[in-house]
Order: structure tokens, then sequence, then C-alpha cells
């Protein structure tokens, strides 16, 4: 144990730099790696990386895009979590470039949209998404070079490791906090996802703006998806600027697995996980809590911290009894992404928590707007959507709730019409809609949650469906949906299906009404 | 496998054995979330001794396919 270090950081660069120095020799980063054991058979190990070996790594990688010609320039990350992830982003955003974290699970074409949107000149990608670059390839035209994590199969692709062991120290200029570090996509209401600009400043002190507590060496392990604000502000920046042990978990498969592995102190999770592994200890909990605990978590775990979606409070009483403790957030991309949190020295049941130091709430009409150091700058390319959400600096949530006396946030609905899914991914209804809609079977459709599952509610084409003779609209439909499925991101998928006998009523510039 | 599957389902989701069909849903029908489906599989992995592709399983709805993409694995 040493002395936590919260002092706020302006750049990630030098939240960088100001945690190698405090942590140097300490392990940074936590991964496993297949090897071929006895009989053939594959064992894992893990392996370690240490804050100076990140730092020096990262800062090669920035040596190396200078040394290409790209440093400045927009850079794509596309792959899971990874040790090669980390060093890239740190390596692209510290050397004065632009990273831009894309979603691995989107299918290839719309992945190469918004390589396309972004403007983005280099792509960084781990070998499972070759077929993306090589897609990226043909269809990208701005896009002038391919680096791959690992030795490449695409021809003409560069080798990120062979780039960094060939490249000198990094001495250029260090980024300011103004310069704008990365894009990130996220969900429109319209169904276009939109590219949220984060300046250093932005991420930085969002990351360490408030002191949750954080002893060095904590060891949490990374489950979330890291292309995420909440993931990358605060798994990968926050635990850096903390000291803290980052442990990859390689599979949402295993992650029950890697908690024995690695035995972690806390996991940021989405109220999803949270769900599944309540289910995990209530399944033993005839035995005395501390031994269902030490089961399923370990004995040296404490905390979860939640957050992308709504959690249910009961949750967070099942976890007391096992003497664990869930802290509540509430964030967006836009806000990089905390808006608030429970600590452990500030909490309240059913509250979202208080406001980040480095940032204020008022209520307007119910909504809650933000300002502060962590808004964004706007959305990337887009002039209209960002005046619809920024006014005089304050951050239009679309989310309504209130602010009690003490200074606890609390949240009471939404105004926009976007689904939260469980697992934090936010949805465009009418995203959906409008595939669903292409086909003609489908005359009207409506999108929305149902208990944590997405429904499409269909008025199918009757004309049509007598003319092509069909006879089983129940099953013509759930083809469509399936159709859809096939192609659509787990999180994007539609598990239900009603179908209506009359139109759906409409609003009076003929609009189906939603509520 | 039928069997050992069902043996591992129903701990994740309030159903009963005998109610878990071959062509059951496991979304749909049996009330999994996404994150209990891949955490089950996960288990499968340890109980069959495999490796379990996660960009491949996402596309299993139902039962008799997981049964099918497991004995594969298995063969």
């Amino acid at each position: 144990m040493g002395i936590s270090m919260n002092e706020l950081r302006s750049t990630i660069y030098e939240l960088l730099i100001k945690a190698q120095e405090a942590y140097g020799t300490r392990d940074a980063i936590r991964y496993k790696v297949k090897e071929a054991g006895t009989g053939g058979k594959k064992e894992t190990k893990v392996e370690s990386r240490t804050y100076t070996q990140l730092r020096e790594d990262s800062e090669r990688f920035s040596a190396a895009l200078d040394q290409l010609g790209e440093q400045g320039k927009h850079i794509a990350i596309l792959g899971t979590s990874s040790y090669s992830w980390i060093t890239a982003y740190y390596g692209i955003v510290n050397g004065g470039s632009v990273a831009v974290p894309l979603d691995a699970n989107l299918p290839a074409e719309d992945l190469c949209e918004l390589i396309n949107r972004a403007d983005v000149r280099v792509l960084v990608y781990d070998e499972t998404k070759a077929n993306v670059a090589l897609m990226a390839k043909q269809q990208c035209p701005d896009l002038a070079r391919l680096v791959a994590m690992e030795q490449s199969t695409v021809s003409d692709a560069l080798s990120m490791w062979d780039l960094i062991a060939r490249a000198p120290g990094w001495d250029g200029n260090q980024p300011k906090p103004e310069d704008l570090a990365t894009i990130m996509f996220t969900s429109g209401t319209t169904g276009k996802s939109k590219g949220v600009m984060l300046t250093h400043r932005n991420l930085a002190e969002n990351a360490t703006a408030l002191d949750m507590g954080y002893e060095p060496g904590t060891v949490l392990l990374s489950v979330l998806p890291i292309h995420h604000a909440y993931c990358l502000s605060m798994d990968i920046l926050k635990g850096t600027s903390v000291g803290a042990v980052i442990c990859i978990n390689d599979s949402l498969l295993r992650v029950a697995k890697n908690i024995k592995l690695f035995e972690p102190n806390m996991i940021l999770m989405v109220p999803l996980m949270v769900e599944t592994l309540a289910k995990k200890l209530e399944e033993v909990s005839f035995i005395p809590a501390p031994l269902v605990k030490a089961k399923v978590f370990g004995k040296q775990f404490h905390t979860v911290c939640s957050g992308g979606a709504y959690l249910n409070p009961a949750f967070i009483n099942l976890f007391k009894k096992y003497d664990i403790t869930i802290l509540q957030g509430y964030g967006m991309t836009e806000c990089a992404p905390v808006i608030s949190t429970n600590c452990n020295s500030a909490k309240k049941d059913g509250s979202i928590g208080r406001c980040m130091p480095n940032c204020e709430v008022k209520i307007v009409e119910e909504e809650i707007w933000v300002k502060g150091s962590s808004v964004m700058q706007g959305y990337y390319k887009m002039p209209e959507e960002t005046a619809e959400t920024l006014e005089d600096g304050w951050l239009k949530t679309g989310d309504l709730g209130y602010v009690d006396e003490e200074g606890f946030l609390f949240l009471t609905g939404r105004k926009k019409n976007l689904i939260i899914t469980p697992n934090g991914e936010n949805v465009s209804p009418e995203e959906i809609e409008n595939k669903l809609g292409e086909t003609r079977l489908v005359q009207e459709v409506l999108v929305r949650d149902d208990g944590g599952v997405i429904e499409a509610e269909i008025f199918p084409d009757l004309e049509y469906a007598s003319k092509k003779k069909i006879k089983d609209l129940q099953a013509a439909l759930q083809e469509v949906i399936d159709e859809y499925n096939k192609t659509a991101p787990l999180y994007k998928r539609v598990f239900k299906l009603k179908i209506r006998d009359v139109e759906f009523e409409k609003n009076t510039t003929k609009k189906i009404k939603r509520f | 496998m039928f069997d050992q599957l069902t043996e591992i389902i129903v701990n994740y989701v309030e159903v009963k054995k005998e109610d878990i069909k071959p062509e059951s849903r496991f979304i749909e029908d049996l009330g999994f979330t996404s994150f209990d489906f891949m955490s089950m599989l996960g288990e499968v992995e340890d109980v069959l001794d495999v490796e379990v592709n996660e960009e491949e399983v996402v596309n299993i709805r139902t039962v008799q396919e997981a049964v099918d993409y497991l004995s594969e694995l298995t063969a």
C-alpha cells in the first residue's frame, strides 16, 4: 500500500507520466495468454506489463506515428480490450493525434461508414477484425494506412509491435488540455450515430476530479467494452491515474473464471452483469454469506461500480449481505462520461450520487443539464445536433430528474426517445424501425423496450399479404425479424414481436404516437 | 449433450428441466439475458473441456442449435 494520488490531471499525457513516475515498476496491466503446454494442450498464463513499460511502449508508438507522418491525424482503434489496444490509445492521444475507438461488434459496412465520417487516416486493428481492414481498404478513400496489432495477414498492413520495436523515444510536443483527444460514437435518437468530440481536459479531468479512495495496487478487472467511454475513462484512465492493476477480461463468456484467475478487488459493471452475478450469489445462498462471496468473487473482492443504465436498488441491498458495496453512478459519453456517482464517503439509496466536483448540474423543466470541464466540444461535423444538445456550455442530458437538499441526484425518466439496454448500450428505436420498415410486409412499426428486451410492434400491410398469399402472418413477420437480427449486433436485436390488426394512432403531424 | 446442457440451464433461469425443449429459444422462451447466455456457455466450456468462440455463439438461438454447436466442438 502506498499513498493514494488523487491530483487533478488536465491532459491524458500528464495522467500517464505522473502515474509512471509514481508507480513505475508496479504492474499496470495484466492479461491472459495461451501457451502450448504438456501433451499439446493449451495452458493459460497471466502476463503483466508495468507502468514504465506502458509509458515506453506508448511513447514509441507516438514516435512511430510521427515517423510515418501521421501524427496529429485521426486514428481509429478496432478490437477488444488488450495491452496493444491500451498502448495504441495512449500512443495516439499523447503524441497529439485523435483516437477514434470503434465498436468491434458492428457490421463491417457500418464500421467503414464511421471510418469515413470521422476522417480516419490510420486504422489500428486486431487480427479478428482483419475482414474489416480488408473492406476499409476498398471502401475508405482517405484511409492511408493499416496497422495490425499482431502480425498481419492483410497485405501492406504494418505491424504495430514492429513499429514500436524500431521507433526511437518520443520527445515531441505535449498535448494541451484543450486539444481534441478522442472521437467516440454514440447512438443518436434519429438513428445516425454521432461522433462525440472529447478533449484531453474532458477525459483527464473526468477521470481524476473525484477521489474515490482507491489505493495504489487495487486490482480492477475490466469487463466492459473498451470503446465505451465508461470503460475507457473509469477502468483505463482512472485506473492508471491511481496506480491500479488493470486486468483484462478476454471474453464475456469467462467473467466468472477470470474473477478466480485475477482475484480483483473491484469491477465496473453494467446492470445486466450485476443481475447475472446476483443469481450466482443466490444459487448457493444456503451456505454462510462469507463463503458464498469467497466462492463467487473471492475474499479480496469489495466493490462494484455500476453505470450505463438504471440498476434496481434491490441488488445493492442483496450485495450488501455479502459485504460487497455497489456504487451506482450516472453519465453519458457527451460528459466524458461520469456526471455523478455514489462513493464510499457520500452515498444515498436510490440516488445516482452527487455531481462530480468538476461539473455543476441544474434542472430545467425537469431535465438534467450539466456544465463543466467534462462536457464535450460537440458532435463531429454535426452542427445542428450540437446546437440542439449544447446551450451556453450546458449539456442537455435528455434525462429527467431532481437534486435533493443534500446535493444527491435522482433520475425519474427520459425525455429523448432512446432505449437504454441493461448493458448500457443506447439503441435508437427509429434506426430499427427504419430497417424493419424496408420490408413491404411491414406497413407500420414501433420499437420499444419491454422489460429489458427490445420489442417490435408491427402493423402488417394486409393488402400486400393477401396479394402474396401469405397465410401465416406471425411466421412471415418473425422471418423479417430473424433476417434483421442476423446482421444486427446482439444488443440491437429484436426478441419480441407483437402484431397489430389496426393502424397505430397518429398525432397531428401524422407521426405514430409513442406513448 | 442435451441433458448435460439442461442441467446447466436451470442454474441460470427459472425454468423446470422438463420444460426445456430442443426448439426452446434461450432469450425469447427461456428468459435468458444475453449476459446469462454468455456466462452459461463459459460454464459449459469447463464442463465439456472445450473452447467456445464468442463471435460464433452470438448467433445461437435455440437449445438444439447450442447442442449442435457443442457436439461439433467435442467431436
